[in-house]
């Protein structure tokens, strides 16, 4: 009901919006006006077998998305910001209406400049736009890099970042960002566990991202590079390590709470190449996630683990209101493991978008899938990846307003 | 403006002699001219001062018109629609905000006539009253 009431409060904000004249809006006030821009995405997803980021085998339309930012410029170096969001995708977020970002920005010069509050993380050339249907041609952004269901963990930082971009001359560019804060986590205690969870944070993420400019106009080559560690504490059963106790396994003194850290590490290497209606993209990265323990019997240390996460993409702006793109993605949990079907995930995309105007596109994608790694046994009534079909296609048809 | 009324309006100007657009700043800006990926990165505000520190203010024309067209390929060297998917991601991400967009180049002029620091364009044939014309090397 409460996600409810917030999807309602901003789809109000949104439909009061929508009453002014067509493209950004600006509200008086003294000085420069406020500018007001928003967009509603509604999808449909389809898979002929697997469940994938909802119950798609049966098809869902769980893929909606709701946004609407405020900015004004107080003077010529400083601007205030914030965006209202909302989503459902499956099980997750509900239509809960957060605050996506929010910020001020001083602009010092252009090769300096201050943000405080929350803010999108830069990590690759599209993590910030992984909600943002629009502002890209396929719906699904490739998942290896950009898993939609780690949006909280991934999306924005809560903290400060500085920023500026440095003419080098007759070499081009260079464009940096760097940050550090926290994320705030929320976490439910998944059904029938043997514990409750108690506290989830971040006591840091940190992280930074360049891009070079090429003298080769439309180049960008970069890397992104971050850092967090999340922090929990659960309390177990007392029906469970009680036994544990009386066999001496356990401490007499333990009182069933467990403190694990997680330490993550994350880098990519991005280039892009953009000429006319032209748009190439590639980008190969490896996260590295350990697990420490305060009671190893009960939850266990477990040694780092690499991923390695790739991509390339295509596209090809035919004309203002027809736009065709192609991806493969690869995805492979464990590096030292790369056999077996939980242990891979192939992806090949292909996506039609439709700009019926300048405010209002329909997206068609289809996605030939090999590999079960991406799959969340949750959705799939509990059973191992091992056990899920290895070969699955997906369909996605979506729609979004934006002005 | 459609694509074919897009062709006959450049395809007029050109038989008139007239350049398809032409750049222009406040009067009290000492700059005479402007180097092609100055004025591409001021409009898309990857440059957002002038070399005397004050605030470059750039200010765009409506999507269909001719001047826009040609100003975007030329100088942004992207087609219009391009260059709003660029200002998308800008937007929605909380970077900046596009220049504003009016709707005829005696707005361009007022408005760069009104702030020191602005930057615009107009068709070859528009009324300056006033507005310097700058160079586009």
């Amino acid at each position: 009901m409460r996600g409810v009431a917030s999807y309602l409060r901003l789809v109000g904000w949104c439909a009061l919006a929508l009453q002014f004249p067509a493209g950004a809006l600006e509200l008086s006030l003294p000085g420069e006006p406020i500018q007001v821009h928003g967009f509603v995405s509604q999808g449909f997803i389809k898979s002929n077998a697997n469940n994938y980021l909802a119950e798609s085998t049966r098809g869902s339309f769980e893929l909606t998305e709701v946004g609407l930012n405020f900015s004004k410029e107080l003077t010529d170096r400083l601007r205030v910001g914030v965006q209202l969001f909302a989503r459902r995708l499956g099980p997750l977020d509900g239509f809960n209406a957060n605050f996506d970002w929010f910020y001020l920005d001083y602009r010092w010069a252009d090769w300096l400049g201050i943000r405080a509050g929350r803010v999108k993380l830069p990590f690759g050339l599209y993590n910030e736009i992984n909600d943002i249907d629009s502002a890209r041609v396929p719906i699904l952004l490739p998942q290896s890099i950009y898993p939609t269901s780690n949006r909280d963990f991934l999306l924005a930082q809560t903290g400060g970042e500085i920023y500026g971009r440095f003419s080098l001359g007759a070499a081009g560019a260079l464009e940096y960002r760097a940050y550090g804060g926290t994320i705030f986590l929320r976490a439910t205690t998944p059904p029938n566990s043997p514990y409750q969870i108690g506290t989830f944070n971040a006591p840091y993420v940190v992280g930074g991202r360049i891009l070079w400019e090429p003298p080769l106009e439309g180049l960008r080559l970069g890397g992104s590079l971050q850092a967090l560690r999340l922090d929990a504490d659960f309390f177990f059963n007392p029906s469970l390590f009680g036994p544990l106790q009386a066999a001496g396994t356990l401490p007499p003194d333990f009182t069933g709470k467990v403190s694990v850290q997680i330490p993550a590490t994350l880098w990519v290497a991005s280039a892009e190449y953009s000429a006319g209606a032209l748009l190439l993209a590639a980008e190969y990265s490896r996260w590295y996630v350990s697990l420490d323990s305060s009671q190893t019997l009960l939850f266990p240390n477990l040694a780092t683990t690499v991923s390695e996460r790739v991509y390339g993409m295509f596209s090809y702006r035919v004309n203002p209101w027809f736009h065709p793109g192609l991806y493969y993605s690869g995805y492979y949990p464990d590096v030292s493991n790369r056999s077996a079907r939980a242990n891979m995930q192939h992806d090949a995309a292909a996506t039609i978008r439709f700009d019926i105007n300048e405010y209002w596109l329909v997206k068609l994608e289809g996605h030939f899938m090999y590999g079960t790694a991406v799959l969340d046994v949750s959705l799939n009534h509990d059973r191992p990846l091992t056990d899920l079909q290895q070969t699955w296609g997906v369909l996605l048809v979506k729609t979004t307003a934006h002005f | 403006m459609t694509s074919t009324a897009l062709a006959v309006s450049a395809f007029a100007q050109s038989r008139q002699g007239l350049p398809a657009f032409r750049v222009i700043v406040h009067p009290s800006n000492p700059v005479a001219t402007v180097d092609r990926k100055f004025l591409a990165d001021a409009f898309l505000k990857k440059t957002t001062r002038w070399s005397n520190d004050q605030a470059i203010r750039p200010v765009d024309q409506r999507s269909d018109s001719a001047a826009r067209n040609r100003f975007s390929e030329e100088v942004l060297r992207q087609p219009v629609d391009a260059v709003k998917n660029y200002w998308q991601q800008i937007i929605f991400t909380g970077r900046d905000v596009p220049p504003p967009e009016l709707d005829s180049d005696d707005d361009v002029v007022k408005y760069v006539l009104k702030y020191p620091g602005a930057l615009g364009y107009v068709s070859g044939g528009a009324s300056l009253n006033g507005a310097k014309v700058v160079t586009l090397q």
